[in-house]
């Protein structure tokens, strides 16, 4: 038995497939627990929210834009 | 859609809608001492009758002028069967207020019996009909002949300018423009609130807290910030029965009602605490001195409506057409919104989201944008409370609209809400890689009964416990395989 | 629910009934003086209830009608009124109340004969009044529904505290402000504080939707008025006050205004006659001998009177029960409530007919015999 520290990220399956992505460049998931649920490096939040931040505003369109 | 349910409900006029008033549960935290105390004031006792529910009300009237104690069976005899939660609560209500003694005597097994309270039926029935000595509705200062007393609207302009002075430096606070600043007292108050808060010794930055109250009504923040100088005064010694009986003297005094000009009141017979009030709701606007040594005080709009629903700010001073009770928003459908207003406090409020791209003499002109509404949510604000305020503020020519806020923004809004929020996180531990089934479900259990279990799946054998459940589970887990020897 | 209220109090003020209501005589004497003292408790109660509550007091008189107060017009010359004791709209009201009913009944002077109670003078009056100060917002500001609107005046409310018999020969203005007061949805509450139960009145609390007290101890007037006219209409779903068991629907016959058992109604107009006419006085029908001869052999006997005067229709027997519960007074401390609050009124009696089919109002369940079906 055993147990890791990490964060528990709860999500949709289309932001766990960016996550996955991203995790690819540089890999920060620890346990892909199922299609909802992630655990990942307990220092790693700030930096992968605002990646995914990013990447979700590159899907986005305004009118200005 | 949520509004259409809300104009249901206010067709069918639920009295379930009532919202107790904000000061009430402070009161129900009084003592039954001070509240004694404060209902040996005829005007406190109407002013807090006033912020009753109105069953409650209408309960306290059944029971004024009985001289003896009721069964409460009789009085629940009246109440209709769809009335009768709503009674039950209302005599909750008022008996936690010590209003209403529930007298239950258990040697005879009788059923309780209701009454009013003593104090508080003396001087209730002494603010009906008037008479005593009390002198609790304030005294009238003699008239002054060498400063004829100044009308309602100074009044009204000095409150108003008082309290957006207060708004507006909340508002910009985040934009470093420099603005009149409110007193320091003022000051103090707004950072206690936690409306306001300085960061490392920096300049007083609004808070999440802070811009929402911003969206509140005149009369919801008037008394947020009022209830957060009663927990003050608490805390400065004041005696809580003067600041309060003060406030509702306040209340039931006199506005414009003689002849369009106020009356003056005399400061002379107020006690000491109520004397030092003086100043700090003279910085509110909520009284006017012609100088702070002067010994007679008036009441502004702002006071007087304190126990009423009429707006404390009927017309704004810089908004000559009086447009603020009118409501002054257009919304449409695309997105675009018209706020008929020259006041750079709604300009100012509406800023937090809206984009706002023209200024035109009396009309602002902007959009509800993604950006602009993200922005608002990164403050704290909430697309409820943006709805809200927009439906509260709506120009008359938009309430023809059903419903009133369309539909499209409104949504549009709670989905920009929604998207801020597509991703959870949790701190805490992963418990895997148990050696059995068993040892599984033995620790799982336990992990259930603290309440800490945030996911679990028997199919990979392994769950993951919040941060300060790990303490606890790791003890277990030692205490077992130290005793068990197995795993 | 929680929105201010307006309440218009009429004030039966005819000399003569206040005289013999204040009789030693009676069971619980009341005279004007203690009548007006527990009135102006109510009147503050009402304004005590909500900031924002609106009242307007008028009185009837012998002979005419008069507007004693209305909180959206302010006294006049006030300032000395400021007092540290009482609050300034209480005092306001009762201050102004008291003098204008005072000056009032001095002008009336001691003529030899009274003139009959202007209640429909002061019923429309106030009935022209809600119309006024409800208007503005609907028809001022083009978008209509402004924020004013929430808060001034719904359910506005008529409470006629009444003394005085039925004159028979308001009939048909009474039936009018009722009609008014429906469809500008005013409720009338009626509390009868002395005298025998009013036909028409009773039929205006119960098409209004009000309730009607019979004043049985009147020593409580201001407990009985509490309780029961003081809740607005919506509280009223959630604290019943008392309605009529059974009202009396009797009408008033057009020709020679006496109140009716037995009636004949033009089947044109609906107008209603004490007896079979030849033609009808408000439309002009013409109607077939034959029927009228018919019709004036099935009349009830005692009913026939070829003078055309018919004789005085007879208490009603089964009408004008109450379904009132009694509210301790003050002295007692009990107020006596029952199931019977809610009663649905029961039109009619046995015997007396049921319903004419005719749903207008004036054609009320006792009128049996109708012209109907007899033109050609």
């Amino acid at each position: 038995m055993k147990a890791i520290k990490g964060i528990l990220l709860t999500c949709d399956s289309a932001v766990k497939q960016i996550l996955l992505t991203m995790n690819e460049k540089e890999s920060f998931i620890i346990e892909d627990l199922d299609d909802f649920h992630l655990v990942i490096k307990a220092d790693e939040e700030y930096r992968v929210r605002r990646e995914l931040e990013t990447e979700l505003e590159k899907n986005t369109y305004s009118l200005e834009g | 859609m949520s509004s259409t349910k809300a104009a249901k409900g206010r067709d069918a006029k639920t009295p379930a809608e009532h919202v107790p008033h904000p000061l009430l549960p402070f009161l129900q935290s009084q003592s039954q001492n001070t509240l004694t105390r404060l209902y040996q004031r005829p005007s406190a006792c109407l002013s807090i009758f006033r912020l009753l529910g109105p069953l409650e009300r209408q309960l306290v009237m059944n029971l004024l002028w009985l001289e003896s104690a009721i069964p409460s069976l009789t009085m629940a005899a009246w109440v209709t069967p769809e009335g009768k939660i709503l009674y039950d609560s209302s005599l909750l209500v008022l008996s936690r207020l010590h209003i209403v003694t529930n007298l239950l005597n258990p040697a005879t097994k009788q059923s309780p019996k209701l009454n009013l309270n003593t104090t508080f039926k003396t001087s209730f029935r002494q603010a009906i009909t008037g008479g005593g000595t009390s002198g609790s509705f304030g005294v009238p200062a003699a008239k002054d002949d060498k400063h004829p007393s100044s009308g309602v609207e100074a009044l009204d302009a000095f409150a108003v300018e008082r309290w957006e002075t207060i708004l507006h430096y909340m508002v910009s606070s985040g934009t470093g423009q420099v603005l009149a600043k409110p007193s320091a007292g003022v000051l103090y108050l707004l950072q206690r609130s936690r409306l306001m808060a300085t960061s490392h010794g920096s300049a007083l930055q609004i808070t999440s807290a802070g811009f929402q109250f911003l969206l509140h009504s005149p009369h919801d923040q008037l008394w947020q910030l009022l209830l957060q100088y009663l927990h003050m005064a608490e805390e400065r010694q004041m005696d809580l029965v003067e600041v309060l009986s003060f406030l509702f003297m306040l209340s039931t005094m006199d506005l414009g009602r003689v002849r369009n000009c106020n009356v003056e009141y005399s400061a002379e017979s107020l006690s000491d605490t109520q004397k030092a009030m003086l100043e700090d709701l003279r910085d509110y606007g909520l009284i006017w001195q012609r100088k702070a040594s002067s010994r007679r005080f008036s009441p502004t709009r702002l006071s007087t409506t304190l126990t009423s629903s009429l707006p404390p700010l009927p017309t704004s001073a810089s908004t000559g057409t009086g447009t603020q009770d009118q409501g002054f928003i257009v919304l449409e459908t695309n997105y675009r919104l018209y706020a008929y207003t020259d006041n750079p406090l709604q300009t100012a409020v509406l800023n937090l989201f809206a984009a706002l791209k023209y200024r035109f003499q009396n009309l602002v002109v902007g959009a509800v944008t993604r950006d602009s509404v993200r922005k608002a949510l990164a403050n704290g604000i909430t697309a409820d409370q943006i709805i809200s305020y927009l439906a509260a503020h709506a120009h008359p020519q938009m309430r023809k609209n059903n419903p009133l806020i369309p539909v499209t923004v409104q949504d549009q809004i709670r989905l920009w809400e929604l998207e801020r929020n597509r991703l959870k996180s949790e701190e805490g531990y992963l418990y895997t890689a148990f050696a059995s089934q068993a040892d599984y479900e033995y620790v799982l259990n336990y992990a259930k009964q603290l309440g800490v279990v945030v996911w679990e799946s028997p199919a990979k054998r392994c769950f993951f416990g919040s941060l300060e459940g790990h303490a606890n589970i790791r003890g277990f887990i030692e205490r077992r395989t130290g005793g068990g020897g197995g795993g | 629910m929680d929105t201010a209220s307006h309440l218009s109090v009429i004030l039966d003020l005819s000399p003569t009934q206040w005289h013999l209501s204040s009789l030693p005589s009676n069971t619980h004497p009341l005279s004007v003086a203690s009548f007006l003292s527990q009135l102006l408790a109510f009147l503050n109660s009402h304004v005590a209830i909500k900031h924002e509550n609106s009242l307007a007091v008028f009185g009837a008189l012998p002979g005419k009608s008069v507007m004693l107060y209305a909180s959206t017009e302010t006294g006049s010359e006030s300032t000395e009124l400021a007092d540290s004791n009482t609050y300034l709209p209480f005092k306001l009201v009762d201050a102004t109340v008291v003098e204008r009913i005072m000056d009032e009944l001095d002008a009336l002077g001691d003529p030899e004969e009274e003139e009959p109670i202007a209640l429909v003078g002061a019923l429309t009056k106030s009935l022209c009044y809600i119309n006024r100060v409800m208007s503005p917002s609907t028809s001022s500001a083009p978008g209509g529904g402004t924020s004013e609107d929430q808060t001034t005046l719904t359910d506005p409310r008529i409470l006629i505290l009444s003394v005085s018999p039925d004159l028979s020969t308001s009939y048909i203005p009474i039936m009018n402000s009722i009609f008014s007061a429906q469809k500008l949805k005013v409720t009338i509450d009626v509390c009868k504080v002395y005298g025998e139960d009013t036909v028409f009145l009773q039929q205006a609390a119960h098409l209004t939707g009000g309730s009607y007290i019979y004043l049985e101890r009147r020593d409580a007037l201001l407990q009985y008025l509490i309780m029961s006219n003081l809740p607005p209409p919506p509280l009223r779903l959630l604290l019943s006050v008392p309605t009529q068991d059974k009202i009396d629907f009797r009408a008033a016959c057009f020709c020679h205004k006496n109140i009716i058992d037995v009636g004949f109604v033009c089947s044109v107009c609906l107008s209603i006659f004490c007896q079979p006419i030849p033609v009808c006085s408000t439309c002009r029908t013409k109607f077939p001998m034959k029927t009228l001869r018919r019709l004036n052999e099935a009349m009830p006997p005692g009913a026939r009177n070829p003078a055309g005067t018919p004789s005085r229709a007879t208490p009603a027997p089964t009408a004008s029960g109450r379904g009132t519960p009694a509210p301790g007074g003050p002295g007692r401390g009990a107020p006596v409530p029952s199931g019977s609050g809610r009663g649905t009124p029961t039109p009619g009696g046995p015997g007396r007919g049921g319903s004419n089919g005719s749903s207008r109002p004036p054609g009320g369940s006792s009128i049996t015999a109708g012209l109907a079906n007899n033109l050609r």
